[in-house]
């Protein structure tokens, strides 16, 4: 058994005693799970053991990141594992401990002025309204991505506690919290990024909703295979139909495709890559995946998978908020075009075989 | 997931991007030269035995065979750069494209050393093309119901009578792989007593009429077999063994990049047009247009990194297919969303005539090889729902 097939026993382990529920303001995030994984050293993997991270590579985490995704769990991990820690990494801030989650949100109206004149890491105080943020009032840190300020180029990352901040209720389709908090002169560490690493914190984003997506779109074919093969109608399984047979194929085609894109963007981000087209990639095609795997996944339940007591909208709401969260298909199509169209109008070609 | 699905990513091929620069180096240099004008789906309509000779010359036929054929020895991954780069150019390939795709492997598979020593350097030389003999008129999607049939005579040759269609260029071919009955069908047994036969076209008592397709181009063909004697050494593989090693066939014939880049030059137009219009309805098409060329290009990697394994993956192949077929359809009306041309064989403008030529061609990239309804039952399968 490989470290990651350790890691995803493990993950699956502690899924296993916390079954999905229905998100609700009251109950907004799955807080025993949290602490299960944060124990087992799960909500560091990935991350520098110098920077107080458990170790570990990218693939692990993204196996992690799978895994929960695929299991409809109610916990700031992707943001934690493959966008706030990452960035913050990336740009030599400190990471708060890893026991306590740390979300991601890009934050367009903020207005950030600097407290100490460094180019580096330094103090910035931050004012304004932080909008879509995942698991806002869940999670105990922010890292935003905001503008620079007036007359500098680029975007400061800066790590804002948010313990202490009122959250607004606002919810995605699956009732994961969505809200915004209001910044007033909140002092934070931050650092200075050039238009170009900012941009692949965006594109970090994207790919992690990408993973989730593919993950979840996986999960989501095969219960319905199995449902198709359970599920008794006229006197045979429901699979044996060949008009089912041709909707779960179709599926079948999606989600291979969503896969084979996603990984290859993940493993070029490994390798080290500038990932902004692939991750921007991963996300159209993993977003345009949703509509046919949703759509035919609850054809195929029929009305039971139209309930709350069947456990398909778990995962069928998750898929169609996360397509539009993190920029949507018209945002990030528009980046990859122009992004291969950067060469001229004969470059279509040679840039999308340098993609991934 | 079922496992028969899934293939492991392709790892990166170093090897691969320094071929994909020198045959793009060629492409370009033939294109300022004049040799060949971009077409969309020129791996059914580009043939030009001249061009063939040339990517043979250049050692671009037969790259994954046996030096000791002629063949380079080179990964699946590496003649996957190159087929890709063609596809893209929209470059004349007809002519050798069956013969290096899949008659070359079959025979490496199957056929005597006579037969290989006799043909594959030829292949690789890009003067020897084949034809598929697999449909009938009577048998379509229904391949184990075909009729036409060899009987041994006296001299132990083969007797070939019955007709096959959709024949690819047969008037431009030299050979023929031919599925025929050789024992009387079986109920009980559909896919036994079938054999697959190396047949020269150019054997007494055949004819090579012609089948138009819609936009009045002769690709197609009947081939009508009449009392063909082949001789008995033409036997490919085993007698009786034809379904078998269809089906192997099949694996290399659905698993290419043609399968999703016939109607690329058409994407490539449409760029051009997006890049000079800069149209933000335009760019969210071409990007996600994009996206599915990008995540088939993966998907069609990871079945040339699974040949290199030595794998034979028929159902994730099929799946590709599906995929990567319906999307070279799509691409028409995506772009006719946003885009105001009227399509036309003879406009001046270069995404009027794409598009056209795109339009008249694409009821066939969801027939051909295998229809989507019969490949969607063997991912089916695969998902073990049969």
């Amino acid at each position: 058994m490989s470290d990651q097939d350790l890691v995803v026993e493990t993950v699956r382990d502690i899924l296993g005693s916390h079954e999905p529920f229905v998100l609700t303001a009251d109950r907004r995030w799955d807080e025993r799970l949290w602490s299960a994984l944060a124990e087992a050293g799960l909500t560091g993997v990935g991350l520098p053991e110098e920077a107080g991270g458990s170790g570990g590579e990218l693939a692990d985490a993204v196996a992690i990141v799978r895994t929960l995704a695929a299991g409809a769990a109610a916990v700031p991990v992707a943001e934690q594992l493959l966008v706030a820690g990452p960035a913050l990494v990336a740009a030599d801030l400190s990471l708060p401990s890893p026991d306590q989650p740390t979300t991601f949100a890009v934050a367009d109206s903020v207005t950030v002025h600097p407290v100490d004149n460094g180019d580096g890491p330094g103090r910035f105080t931050l004012s304004g309204t932080v909008t879509d943020v995942p698991w806002a009032g869940a999670a105990s840190s922010v890292v935003v991505l905001v503008p620079a300020p007036a007359g500098v180029e680029g975007s400061v990352l800066a790590l804002v506690d948010s313990s202490s901040l009122p959250a607004t209720d606002a919810f995605n389709l699956a009732g994961e919290p969505r809200g915004s908090l209001v910044l007033d002169q909140a002092a934070a560490a931050g650092a200075l990024l050039t238009p170009a690493q900012a941009d692949e914190v965006r594109a970090r984003y994207a790919l992690a909703r990408a993973v989730q997506l593919a993950a979840a779109l996986e999960r989501v074919l095969a219960w319905t295979v199995q449902y198709a093969g359970e599920r008794q109608q006229f006197g045979r399984a429901l699979g044996k139909f060949q008009a089912i047979q041709m909707e779960l194929a179709e599926m079948a085609g999606e989600v291979t495709a969503v896969t084979a894109l996603t990984d290859a963007a993940v493993q070029a981000l490994d390798r080290g890559e500038n990932v902004v087209l692939a991750a921007a990639a991963a996300k159209v095609r993993a977003g345009a995946a949703v509509e046919v795997v949703a759509r035919l996944a609850h054809q195929v339940h029929g009305a039971i998978g139209f309930t709350q007591e069947h456990k398909l909208h778990h995962l069928t709401r998750r898929l169609w908020s996360w397509r539009d969260e993190a920029g949507s298909e018209l945002v990030w199509s528009r980046v990859l075009a122009s992004g291969l169209l950067a060469d001229g109008p004969d470059g279509l070609w040679p840039a999308l075989t340098r993609v991934v | 997931m079922s496992n028969s699905l899934t293939l492991a990513p392709a790892p990166p091929s170093e090897a691969a991007e320094k071929v994909r620069a020198e045959v793009r180096e060629f492409l370009a240099a033939e294109l300022a030269a004049g040799t060949f004008r971009t077409h969309v789906d020129t791996w059914l309509s580009g043939v030009d035995p001249a061009f063939s000779k040339k990517l043979g010359e250049r050692g671009w036929l037969g790259m994954t065979w046996p030096k000791k054929y002629g063949g380079h020895e080179r990964t699946a991954m590496e003649r996957y750069a190159v087929t890709e780069e063609l596809l893209a150019a929209g470059a004349p390939v007809a002519a050798h494209w069956i013969a290096d795709r899949q008659s070359g492997p079959n025979l490496l598979t199957y056929g005597t050393e006579k037969q290989r020593e006799e043909i594959l350097p030829r292949i690789i030389a890009g003067e020897c093309f084949f034809v598929i003999g697999m449909s009938e008129p009577d048998s379509g999607s229904d391949l184990a119901s075909i009729r036409t049939k060899a009987t041994r005579n006296g001299d132990g040759d083969w007797v070939v009578n019955g007709a096959k269609v959709w024949t690819s260029n047969a008037h431009h071919s030299h050979y023929g792989i031919v599925l025929v009955r050789t024992s009387p069908a079986d109920p009980a047994h559909r896919h036994a007593g079938m054999s697959q036969l190396l047949v020269d076209l150019s054997l007494p008592g055949i004819t090579i009429n012609p089948i138009r397709i819609l936009d009045g181009g002769h690709h197609f063909n009947e081939v009508v077999f009449e009392d063909v004697v082949v001789p008995g050494d033409m036997l490919l593989g085993e007698e009786g063994n034809g379904w078998h090693q269809v089906t192997a066939e099949l694996a290399f014939e659905r698993s290419g990049p043609e399968r999703f880049l016939s109607t690329y030059p058409l994407v490539a137009e449409f760029g051009r047009r997006v890049a000079d219009s800069g149209d933000p309805a335009q760019l969210a098409v071409l990007g996600r247009l994009s996206a599915r060329v990008l995540a088939l290009r993966q998907m069609s990697l990871r079945i040339a990194a699974a040949l290199d394994r030595g794998e034979l993956p028929n159902i994730p192949a099929a799946l590709v297919k599906d995929v990567g077929t319906t999307f070279e359809a799509d691409i028409i009306e995506e772009i006719r969303k946003v885009v105001d041309v009227t399509p036309s064989l003879d406009s001046p403008d270069p995404l009027a005539r794409s598009l056209a030529e795109a339009q008249l061609h694409q009821p066939g990239f969801t027939l051909r090889g295998g229809t989507n309804e019969i490949l969607r039952g063997i991912v089916a399968r695969g998902l073990g729902l049969r």
